[in-house]
């Protein structure tokens, strides 16, 4: 039963230059007790994809376009005091990156706990709201007693646990975890994406996980979802994003992360930076970075082509796989000096001008 | 280390500090130039007479002598008899010291509840109209001298619309006497105490205001305020209970500091209302090498600023958890 869905979502910034195509045409469903993975580069877009779910942007962040249904609700069309009655941690709720300062430092833990159940459910009484949360804390293995800590006295990981605890205290339907394990040591690291997964699968809550760790995801997630700039380039169950990609970009980001089991395994970087995201024009976003484009990826942007089983990938080439799977994995494929080339000049003349730019630079 | 400890600890503190203070001031007083006679010399003042005016002020003894009396007046409360006035000081300050702190306190009681208001907000509605207006308020506030902005005060409500009385602390031939509230809760006091308080809110205004906004705005850049809205909150609970809570620590510390020097008379105040607090007394006492009256005025601004310090750490233990007893 599909619990989100996103479509053609739209989420621009207001800049100088312009706007930001943070989230540009984003759509993605998630299904109840589901978890998804959003992997990309930072400033990829897939944190404000995120947040854009519970509309927490800042203030010149604006949804342009799109809708965002959840569990039948238009999100997109709440007010902001529904948003907050209806959507907002009861329904959905989010784990910070780094929970030791996700937590306000001059309460106790326990009585933030207690905070926000008492904000959402009225009839519950102080002590009841406590009692769950130190309950909580049973299930998440910390002692219920530090239930009347401050933040600043628990170490990182516990932090984390409690900050799941507080992301858990109202049994959501969705919970968004934003780099959950990212500030913790590897070894609490794998503690705590159990934890998570144990207590997700006992309430049944659907979670999106967003990090630019693939090992992180391949372990936590059913399906994947890569965002490139402000895209989301392919989508994918978790096991065939890891070992049957489509997406040049995806296949790059694969390269960048060490298997354990292949010691002879070469790291390979993508080369370039994340692109620009004020008005990017008609073509593929990863082109300048892409060791495959052709003129047709400069001209057109790609739209999402379906490869069976939920696999989708926003790619011109994306038929030819097996010489693709083949090149990616080669070191000389993704040479950094080969960027400036790879742009043809033959298109647009402003375009062609803006090459030779680059090139006499 | 515990917070009995902790505070056990702080007091001690307290009183080396206060002691190395009053000591700091009984040198610099000896240290001055001149001696009260020069005040007295007058035409028919021989050498004999003077030496014995001195003797009878005990300037006479040696240092070390005049310091041990001076502790020992110090710790029964006695702060001698002023030169000038041949009162006992603590009769003369004790009057314009509690003038002094009712002027003060209400000037710096609505510049801090009205700074920290305002400066939260502004630094809430960031890059609003309402921020950037409050900013060039504040600065103008800020950069009015206190003289101008009582004077203006003074065109404008007094000598224009006729609102407030001129000068003073109370209307002459009116009722004195009766106790505290007889004394400064008369309507009368109180038409008093307006323009000068108002000027000095505005003085100090800008302090809170603009410390309160800049320590928002870092506040609000926090992990935890995105987690309170993400919780539902409304946005009155985040910007109350969660930034602005925050944000006050260092305010706490300006504040104390603040009131410190305020309880030392704002001697420009005080001069443009005539007002009779300490601010004047202590200049006045310091031209006339009034050494008992003007030290006790030092002693007693001084210890407000010990004082106050002290007061602020032990809050700081109840406002932030964080602080360690260390």
């Amino acid at each position: 039963m599909t619990l989100l869905d996103i479509d053609g979502l739209k989420t621009y910034y207001g800049s100088d230059d312009g706007w930001v195509r943070a989230t540009d045409d984003a759509s993605l469903s998630i299904e109840r007790g589901e978890t998804v993975g959003l992997v990309g580069e930072s400033g990829s877009g897939k944190t404000t994809l995120a947040k854009s779910i519970i509309r927490l942007l800042p203030d010149n962040a604006e949804i342009v376009d799109g809708s965002i249904e959840f569990d039948g609700t238009e999100i997109t069309e709440l007010s902001d005091r529904e948003l907050r009655r209806q959507i907002r941690w009861s329904e959905i709720s989010m784990i910070p990156q780094n929970a030791m300062n996700g937590f306000d430092p001059v309460y106790t833990v326990g009585d933030q706990i207690v905070e926000v159940i008492r904000h959402h459910e009225d009839d519950t009484s102080k002590a009841e709201a406590r009692e769950r949360g130190r309950e909580l804390f049973d299930d998440l293995g910390i002692d219920p007693d530090r239930i009347d800590d401050y933040p600043h006295q628990f170490s990182g990981g516990m932090a984390q646990r409690a900050m799941i605890a507080l992301a858990l205290a109202l049994s959501p339907s969705l919970v968004l975890a934003d780099e959950p394990t990212t500030a913790l040591d590897v070894v609490i690291q794998d503690r705590i994406l159990e934890t998570i997964k144990e207590m997700q699968e006992e309430l049944n809550s659907a979670m999106i996980m967003i990090t630019h760790d693939m090992s992180v995801v391949s372990e936590t997630c059913d399906r994947i979802a890569v965002v490139y700039g402000g895209r989301i380039v392919e989508l994918a169950d978790a096991e065939t994003i890891i070992t049957n990609p489509r997406h040049p970009y995806t296949l790059g980001l694969r390269n960048a992360f060490p298997d354990i089991s292949d010691d002879d395994q070469e790291l390979i970087s993508i080369p370039g930076t994340p692109p620009e995201l004020v008005d990017p024009g008609e073509g593929c976003r990863f082109a300048p970075r892409c060791p495959f484009a052709e003129e047709e990826c400069w001209e057109v942007t790609p739209q999402p082509e379906s490869y069976g089983d939920g696999h989708q990938v926003e790619c011109h080439r994306a038929d030819e796989i097996e010489h693709l799977q083949a090149e990616a994995g080669k070191k000389e494929t993704w040479r950094e000096q080969d960027l400036g080339e790879r742009k043809p000049v033959e298109t647009a003349d402003e375009q062609a001008a803006e090459a030779e730019v680059e090139l006499d630079d | 280390m515990g917070l009995r400890a902790y505070v056990v600890r702080r007091c001690l503190q307290l009183v080396v500090t206060f002691w190395a203070f009053f000591t700091l001031l009984f040198v610099l007083f000896r240290m001055m130039p001149g001696d009260p006679t020069s005040m007295f010399i007058m035409d028919g003042m021989t050498p004999e007479q003077r030496e014995q005016r001195i003797a009878e002020l005990g300037l006479n003894e040696p240092l070390h002598v005049q310091y041990i009396e001076y502790v020992r007046q110090l710790l029964t409360g006695d702060f001698g008899q002023s030169f000038i006035y041949n009162d006992p000081v603590t009769s003369i300050i004790a009057v314009r010291f509690m003038n002094t702190i009712v002027l003060m306190a209400t000037a710096l009681i609505f510049a801090y509840i009205i700074g920290i208001t305002f400066g939260a907000l502004m630094g809430w509605w960031r890059d609003s109209r309402f921020e950037r207006g409050g900013i060039v308020v504040t600065l103008v506030a800020r950069s009015s001298p206190e003289f101008w902005v009582g004077i203006v005060l003074l065109s404008v409500f007094v000598f224009w619309l006729g609102w407030f009385p001129s000068s003073g602390m109370r209307t002459t031939g009116g009722e004195l006497g009766g106790g505290f509230v007889a004394r400064y809760g008369s309507l009368d006091f109180l038409r008093h105490l307006f323009l000068p308080a108002l000027t000095g809110a505005i003085a100090y205004l800008a302090t809170p205001t603009l410390l309160m906004r800049s320590t928002m705005l870092d506040v609000l850049n926090a992990d935890f305020i995105e987690i309170k809205k993400a919780e539902g909150l409304p946005e009155r609970t985040v910007l109350y209970k969660h930034a602005a809570r925050n944000s006050i620590l260092p305010i706490v510390t300006v504040a104390a500091i603040a009131t410190g020097t305020a309880m030392g008379g704002s001697v420009v105040i005080e001069t443009v209302f005539n007002w009779p607090g300490m601010g004047r007394e202590m200049v006045s006492a310091v031209n006339n090498n009034d050494y008992p009256l003007a030290m006790a005025a030092f002693f007693l601004m001084g210890s407000v600023v010990i004082i106050m310090n002290f007061v602020a750490d032990l809050a700081y233990v109840y406002l932030d958890p964080r602080v360690e007893y260390e």
